[in-house]
């Protein structure tokens, strides 16, 4: 080996190997032939330089993507065992890594000379091969395989260059939903990289399975000192979130009081079925710090929500949303407040209707105080009872099976176990997104339609408020696992056109959605097209081919299938190569199992005074 | 005067093939008394525990045919030839070889006692010789030669290394004691009956005892022994001869044999891997690809040469 030429571009910089020469060398990839007592892993970032003739001296960075070694000299494979075994053939171990190219300062698109010096990336050097020196908000979210943080470009998630994160990853790892947690908790706690978009910061998620989100301010006892060194690292102070659900004490929380500085979690739950006037979330879980939520008739003519009991894909089809869209509309023109009695609304034709405030109910005329009585009442106007022809003004001129189909879903829905229990009169329960940072909404009890119903209200109240206001701040984050389910790739249906719609406009009004789906080929491509940040945990073998995820080398897609939790592969627009990273354990419990219970050692004693 | 040229004609072209001189041995009477007196039987190879044994070989090249055109005497015939001598040198304690002592040479050599100067040719030497011969076997007889002198050069500076030397081709009367000859090929045997049905009764790992060839050019120790057992071979398959120096005591010459005979199976080229297996050594053919590579690109070569004949600047395309 001889001794380096030229010096080394950092103290910091290890000299690894030179360019090899046996192959061409391309500005997008190179070999890198290792020195005896120098080793290189994938991931692993290196730099090298040029002198090309008329720029000067040109430094090209890239990252490891594999790692190889052979015997030079065999020509057989049998040839090992003379090589290794008696030694009796002449043979050279030569070991060499495979690097693509992150970039090129200056940019200059010239391919590294073969036998140029080959530096492992530290420091200043390190942070230019992902570009980081260029971001202008980097946010650390992780560790790359060198132990050195990894960062995001903010830029591209706040809406300010991009917006969007889309997670993708085979479920159980449930690395997803918990890279999401931890990416918001990162955002919450980082203000001084954050900036504007930190202050009155609003998540929204949904807890759709399990009741995996609803420990996020219990400690977890999974999380030990070394996960809290590694939280500590990336500038955070590792706490779980701060119980802030309205009407529920902060000391409920087993334990202790919040710790001040944790960003706020407010826990919203449908009540439970047929459990009459009795008001219980309907969580099995906990019974602590859940707030019951519920639409009044009022306000689910009001905030046109009929048309999210139609989200199944088949209803399209079959001229559904023409009749809803009329019923919808004449719904917000007859719905007159029932006095004394908060949320209710009687039906009354607004022609030559005079008075003015909360109605009296007329005989003949019937109070709405749930869906069925709604869906009772809307059956009137479309299916009258003494068989005569539907009220066009309500129906529009469609085929008596459409206005029959239509009724029958309506039905089928307004049952309690279904919508029938999130929609009912009385004071208003309606989910406060204000009341803390992050709002978790807990649906994992609701039939699929519902489901998609709760998301569906909630998301257009979301996206209208800010379309309303025009104002970009403060950001609202939506959270939505398994995305698949409302937007899926194939059909239509008003929650999918919602999410596109999300996806396309929603970086400007800044709603920035966090969609997590096990596979992202069974996602609309709108949607996942407009998600400027990219994170993948272990995948399917079958599903990593797929053109969803070109984003990744093929050495990194490889290499997805063996991902560990709490090891992601990041892709964002600011660096054009896939990092992977990992992140710590969350200091939250992310399972009923992980809840640190009374009597056990609070990590955060002595932390909050 | 007389101009140089570089013919278009490949080098190879008519070429003869390496040859190992090889005098009659069937009209060769051999001392088979040597070792053992009376019958013959088969002997065991025996590993006496050497720590490093050298394989020396050497390859070589035509890289041009030349032409020396004399306005009076006519065309005479010349070429330009490499050769590259070295050892794969087998560390038995360390489990591993490694390719020592490569010597590269260049030669342009002139037919009909003509010589003329040869081109600098970039990066590349050629030493200027002349032979009284015009064809090509004439020619190609001095390459031969310049590769074995270096083979021989390098079989003793390993042996004065300490190493013992298993050398490509028969010994010559420079051989120093610690050397073997080992000859591949053979059409004719030293041994007559009785002797000579001992070879066919040979195992793997087994010799004949020892003869003596006599000086008919030199004297020397010879023996065969069996490298492999061939499946349906005929009863020479897997057998070579190896050579040693007369100037070794008997002794001497025995532990030689005995340690060839226990070593080189190991060193036996599989039967699939080899047209020339299993007498083909592994390191042998191993230190031959090294080899050729030193002699360097055959296309840049010779592009080289005919820019440097021709007057063209280095680098030129002729």
């Amino acid at each position: 080996m001889t001794a380096p030429r030229e010096a080394p571009l950092e103290a910091s910089s290890e000299r690894v190997g030179r360019v090899a020469g046996l192959d061409h060398t391309s500005s997008q990839e190179f070999r890198v032939v290792l020195d005896e007592g120098a080793y290189l892993a994938v991931d692993d970032l290196v730099v090298v330089r040029t002198e090309v003739p008329g720029v000067g001296t040109l430094c090209t960075y890239g990252v490891v993507v594999e790692s190889e070694a052979t015997y030079e000299g065999a020509a057989y494979e049998s040839d090992v065992h003379r090589i290794s075994e008696h030694g009796l053939q002449p043979a050279a171990k030569v070991r060499s890594a495979q690097v693509a190219v992150t970039r090129v300062d200056p940019e200059v698109w010239v391919a590294p000379d073969p036998g140029q010096e080959v530096y492992r990336a530290r420091g200043a050097e390190r942070d230019r091969a992902l570009y980081v020196d260029e971001m202008e908000r980097p946010l650390p979210v992780g560790r790359g395989r060198d132990g050195e943080p990894v960062y995001v470009d903010l830029d591209f998630f706040d809406g300010t260059k991009g917006g969007h994160m889309s997670i993708a990853g085979v479920s159980g790892v449930a690395t997803k939903t918990t890279f999401a947690f931890f990416f918001v908790r990162l955002l919450t706690g980082q203000p001084q990289i954050v900036g504007a978009s930190a202050a009155n910061l609003r998540v929204l998620v949904f807890n759709v399975k399990g009741e995996d989100l609803l420990w996020l301010d219990h400690p977890s006892t999974k999380f030990g000192p070394a996960d809290a060194e590694a939280w500590r690292a990336l500038g955070v102070e590792p706490t779980p979130f701060a119980l802030s659900t309205p009407g529920a004490t902060p000391g409920a929380r087993a334990g202790s009081a919040p710790p001040r500085g944790a960003p706020t979690v407010a826990f919203w739950a449908p009540p439970r079925a047929h459990a009459g006037d009795a008001l219980m979330p309907d969580v099995s879980g906990r019974q602590q710090g859940v707030a019951p939520f519920y639409w009044t008739p009022r306000e689910f003519v009001d905030e046109e929500l009929l048309q999210f009991v139609f989200t199944d894909a088949s209803d399209a089809r079959n001229q559904i949303p023409f009749v809803e869209e009329r019923v919808r509309a004449q719904l917000r023109r007859w719905a007159v407040d029932v006095g004394g009695e908060p949320g209710a609304i009687v039906l009354r034709d607004p022609v030559g209707r005079t008075e003015r405030g909360p109605a009296h109910v007329h005989r003949g005329e019937r109070a709405i105080r749930e869906l069925r009585g709604l869906a009772d009442a809307i059956g009137e106007f479309l299916e009258p009872e003494d068989g005569g022809e539907p009220d066009y003004a309500w129906s529009g001129r469609v085929q008596a099976g459409t206005i029959s189909a239509f009724m029958r879903r309506l039905h089928a829905a307004a049952g309690e176990a279904r919508l029938g229990r999130l929609v009912r009169a009385g004071e208003s329960r309606h989910i406060d997104r204000r009341a803390a940072t992050v709002t978790v909404v807990a649906i994992q009890q609701l039939h699929d339609l519902a489901q998609r119903f709760v998301v569906g209200a909630l998301l257009r109240e979301t996206f209208r408020e800010k379309e309303e206001s025009g104002q970009r701040l403060p950001l609202s984050v939506l959270v939505l696992d398994e995305l698949n389910k409302y937007a899926p790739r194939d059909g239509q249906s008003p929650l999918k056109e919602m999410l596109i719609d999300i996806a396309q406009r929603g970086r400007s009004l800044g709603v920035l959605m966090i969609g997590a789906q096990q596979s992202a080929s069974r996602v609309a491509p709108d949607v996942l097209e407009n998600a400027s940040i990219r994170v993948t945990g272990r995948l399917d073998a079958a599903e990593s081919d797929r053109a969803e995820y070109g984003w990744m080398l093929p050495s990194t897609k490889a290499r997805a299938r063996l991902l560990k939790p709490g090891t992601m592969v990041l892709g964002q627009p600011a660096v054009p190569v896939p990092i992977v990273l990992s992140f710590p354990r969350v200091p939250w419990a992310t399972r009923a199992e992980e809840v640190r219970r009374d009597g056990e050692a609070d990590p955060f004693r002595g932390l909050v005074p | 005067m007389a101009r140089l040229y570089v013919e278009d004609w490949s080098p190879e072209y008519g070429a003869p093939f390496e040859s190992d001189p090889d005098p009659l041995p069937s009209e060769v009477v051999v001392d088979t008394a040597v070792e053992v007196r009376g019958a013959w039987e088969p002997i065991p190879g025996r590993d006496d525990g050497v720590r490093l044994v050298a394989f020396v070989d050497g390859v070589q090249r035509l890289e041009a045919r030349l032409t020396l055109d004399d306005p009076d005497s006519g065309p005479t015939p010349g070429i330009c030839a490499a050769y590259a001598v070295g050892a794969s040198v087998w560390d038995r304690d360390a489990r591993a070889s490694t390719v020592r002592g490569v010597a590269v040479g260049r030669v342009a050599i002139f037919g009909g006692g003509r010589s003329a100067p040869m081109p600098a040719v970039p990066g590349l030497h050629y030493a200027t010789e002349s032979v009284e011969g015009i064809d090509l076997p004439a020619l190609a007889s001095r390459l031969n030669t310049r590769r074995r002198q270096a083979e021989t050069e390098a079989a003793r500076a390993l042996e004065a290394e300490g190493c013992f030397v298993v050398a490509d081709g028969p010994i010559n009367d420079l051989a120093p004691r610690n050397v073997v000859g080992y000859v591949k090929s053979h059409h004719h045997t030293y041994l007559a009956p009785p002797q000579s049905r001992v070879i066919g009764a040979l195992r793997a790992g087994e010799r004949t005892p020892l003869f003596l060839i006599p000086a008919r050019q030199f004297q020397r120790y010879s023996w065969y022994m069996r490298l492999a057992e061939i499946p349906h071979g005929h009863s020479w398959s897997g057998i070579v001869r190896l050579e040693a120096a007369e100037a070794l005591s008997r002794a001497e010459a025995r532990t030689l044999a005995d340690r060839t005979a226990a070593l080189l199976p190991l060193a036996a080229m599989p039967l699939h891997l080899d047209a020339r297996a299993p007498q083909n050594l592994v390191p042998i053919a191993a230190l031959e690809r090294e080899l050729r590579r030193w002699l360097g690109d055959e296309g840049l070569v010779r592009r080289a040469l005919k820019a440097a004949v021709n007057g063209l600047p280095a680098g030129a395309t002729p």
